[in-house]
């Protein structure tokens, strides 16, 4: 790999990794404001990490098991802050009212405030 | 639903514990085998009584070392017990003056002074000969180590760690040595790019 | 309060010091780059770099340790067993680190024999200390073991999170071990200090700082027991499914066979997985708590825990982490921006958190807020994140010039030291290290005054 390509690759490596966690963040916060904008930025965020990916398949010097690993982890980012979430009110919602999670009218202006 | 409950994910826990440090072993028995001197990746000893070189190798796709010839470091050639004592001596001087916290091994350690793993085969002793009036590499390395505050390199000095002659020998045994090692290709281009130009 | 509390309080006091240690014995190092013969000959560089990372460890270990001591009472409903022999090793921690730091400082080195290694200096990266205070170490975690251990048989009762941490303590000793040999082969040298180095940061602490997170969620938030074990499980799970075999990327390039490329590589690329779930759990936990916290220090630390977990670890170790890439990045500054961004989510964060959570309780405070620790919040955050910033543009420089073009000889690192690239990004770290020092002073301000400082508590309103 020349030197230009390391710094490249590395770059979206990065890139790569941190837009998937955007999207996470973006996803999280659009279950609790249920504006159409948070849940824009998150599907434009996992975009643009599905973005970063393809970069770094159609134009990085990377091996086909390693690009192979790019397309798998980008599929398990996607399903992560979903199942997180589903599994989290799921144990939440076991523990009764004292500890409801869910969300409620404060929320948005709370996370507003984050 | 079993995912409420905490005793699948202990579960879930210690058995992928167990799988992945059963793996681990078996990794490290079968690589403990390759890093023992004269193992497949990291040469005997004795190898600091020949030449060595680092070349490209299109099979594998990077520099390897290449050993090949008599050449006995100080002119003097080894036997297995005696080099190993040698070698003994360099890794005792390298961690009583905490080189690795200035240069790196390997690429590990610090990174204020210049990685050591192919020192020894580094062009630039060729000039320091001349600089320090000695006739053979070993001969340059040793002046340099006994004395770097005198041969100062470049802005960042290093520093007089009180090493001996026999110190600073078995210092660049020890250098010798580890130049043999094969790192997978680390660190790459070495020395290479102005020998393909 | 319990003795084990008590105690708590001065492994916080130590481990707060020795963060100021660090701290400084960074600038030194930080400063060196700009000014080669700044100290040499007194403190050579070597000498305040084996400080600063041998401080980092022990501020980490006795905040852990402090942290333990502070909850294991209450969570087991008993004072806490041998707390008499805790509290006299204290003392001995505390005078072993100083005149291990004593003679760091002033003998600095030995003769190339075993009595160098046995009284002045180790020589090997992180675990310098001489082997009579490494000794020391495993004595104190041996006792901090029996303290956990023995309190839970006492009790007659355990929970799901002290068993955990009751089977941690028994690799992270064993491992300790390792700090001890002096192998000749470098290879094989190299190859065990990583089970030390790397499963100890990226597993035994891992687990530690989860038992930890977890014992203070509950405290925090008042999360229930139930939750906080099952996610306790999932993480052991997670972090360790990845990390014990992610010691793999640390075996490129050591004379190691070449799986270790595939193996390494393609399990520290799954590091990040997990490390989204946390971050995700956390903004859960944020929008769903209402930020009714009644301390708010405690809650943005944990919070700048999950996230910078997520990048120090996750994102900048996936971008060196694939062999590809790693054979030009490893060993150079984009190695220390990593370092530097990593412990500090993984480790600091949460340790910070947890010394205000125990600060609320002993000064009987009902809200816990304020603008220190806001300014003390920033300035360590915007210190750290833009020195490896910082550092990562010195990182790419030598990467490039270094390796790529120069061919990795000593002529070629030193292009890429003087490039004026890697010079600036070594100026910019210097001078965001003092923001980050300017943090700590704050941090140890609030740290000292908070709930003494009448008008500003009375002015706090709950956070609701």
């Amino acid at each position: 790999m020349s030197g230009l390509a390391t710094l490249e690759t590395g770059l979206l490596l990065g890139l790569y990794a941190l837009l998937a966690g955007i999207w996470g963040v973006l996803w999280g916060l659009a279950q609790f404001r249920q504006t159409q904008i948070c849940g824009r930025s998150a599907a434009a965020a996992y975009g643009l990490h599905v973005l970063a990916a393809l970069t770094i398949i159609l134009w990085t010097p990377l091996g086909f098991g390693w690009k192979s690993l790019i397309v798998g982890s980008s599929l398990v980012f996607l399903a992560i802050p979903p199942m997180t979430w589903r599994l989290l009110q799921h144990t939440h919602q076991k523990e009764g009212s004292e500890h409801d999670r869910q969300p409620s009218q404060y929320s948005s202006r709370i996370v507003a405030r984050l | 639903m079993v995912v409420d409950d905490p005793a699948f994910w202990r579960a879930g826990a210690i058995s992928t514990i167990a799988v992945m440090s059963v793996v681990l072993i078996m990794l490290t028995i079968d690589s403990l085998a390759a890093i023992s001197p004269g193992g497949s990746h990291v040469p005997p000893y004795t190898v600091i009584n020949q030449h060595i070189d680092y070349k490209f190798d299109s099979n594998r796709g990077f520099d390897v070392p290449v050993i090949s010839g008599a050449e006995p470091l100080f002119g003097k050639s080894l036997d297995e017990a005696t080099a190993a004592a040698l070698i003994d001596r360099g890794k005792m001087v390298i961690q009583s003056r905490a080189c690795i916290d200035c240069h790196t091994f390997f690429g590990n350690g610090a990174y204020y002074a210049p990685d050591l793993t192919k020192a020894w085969l580094d062009p630039d002793w060729e000039g320091w000969q001349a600089v320090t009036g000695t006739d053979t590499r070993e001969a340059a390395m040793v002046k340099f180590l006994m004395d770097p505050e005198q041969y100062r390199t470049w802005t960042r000095a290093m520093p007089n760690l009180g090493v001996s002659e026999e110190e600073a020998q078995s210092l660049v045994a020890y250098l010798k040595w580890m130049a043999a090692v094969d790192t997978n290709g680390f660190p790459p281009n070495f020395n290479q790019i102005e020998k393909r130009q | 309060m319990y003795r084990s509390q008590t105690l708590a309080l001065k492994y916080f006091s130590a481990a707060i010091t020795l963060f100021g240690v660090m701290t400084i014995t960074g600038l030194i190092s930080a400063y060196y780059y700009l000014n080669p013969d700044f100290l040499l000959g007194i403190l050579p560089f070597n000498i305040a770099k084996i400080l600063h990372i041998n401080t980092l460890v022990m501020w980490l270990l006795m905040g852990f340790m402090g942290s333990i001591y502070w909850f294991l009472p209450a969570e087991l409903g008993r004072e806490t067993a041998g707390i008499w022999a805790a509290e006299i090793l204290f003392y001995v921690f505390c005078a072993a680190v100083a005149v291990v730091a004593v003679v760091f400082i002033f003998i600095q080195y030995g003769g190339s024999n075993e009595a160098a290694l046995w009284f002045i200096n180790q020589g090997r990266k992180y675990v310098e200390a001489p082997r009579w205070a490494a000794l020391g170490i495993v004595v104190i975690m041996v006792v901090f073991a029996y303290n956990v251990i023995g309190t839970a048989i006492a009790a007659r009762k355990t929970t799901g999170i002290i068993t955990v941490l009751m089977i941690d303590l028994i690799p992270l000793i064993l491992l300790y071990l390792i700090a001890f040999p002096a192998i000749s082969n470098m290879s094989a040298d190299l190859f065990w200090w990583w089970w030390l180095v790397h499963l100890w940061v990226e597993a035994t602490w891992e687990v530690l700082i989860g038992c930890i997170m977890a014992l203070a969620l509950m405290q925090l938030l008042g999360t229930s027991r139930r939750i906080v074990e099952t996610w306790l499980y999932i993480e052991v799970a997670l972090v360790l499914g990845t990390g014990i075999l992610g010691l793999g990327h640390h075996y490129f390039w050591i004379g190691t066979p070449n799986y270790w490329l595939t193996i390494g590589g393609f399990f520290s690329a799954l590091e990040p997985l997990p490390l989204l779930g946390m971050v995700v759990h956390a903004v859960y936990d944020a929008g769903a708590q209402h930020m009714k916290t009644t301390n708010r220090p405690a809650f943005y630390w944990m919070m700048a825990e999950a996230f910078g977990n997520f990048i120090g670890a996750g994102v900048w170790g996936f971008m060196i982490t694939l062999p590809q890439i790693n054979l030009y990045a490893h060993g150079t500054q984009w190695t220390v921006s990593h370092g530097h961004f990593a412990f500090w989510g993984a480790y600091s964060c949460g340790v910070i958190s947890v010394l205000y959570l125990v600060l609320q309780k002993t000064r009987n405070l009902a809200f816990v807020d304020g603008p220190l620790w806001k300014w003390s919040f920033a300035a360590l955050n915007l210190g750290l994140v833009g020195m490896t910033g910082a550092l990562l543009v010195s990182g790419f420089v030598q990467a490039f010039v270094e390796r790529a073009i120069g061919g990795s000889t000593l002529n070629a690192f030193i292009s890429g030291q003087e490039n004026a690239w890697f010079v600036d990004g070594m100026v910019a770290r210097f001078l965001l290290a003092l923001v980050f020092t300017a943090g700590y002073v704050v941090l140890v301000w609030d740290v000292l005054t908070l709930g003494r400082r009448a008008p500003a508590v009375a002015a706090v309103a709950p956070a609701q």
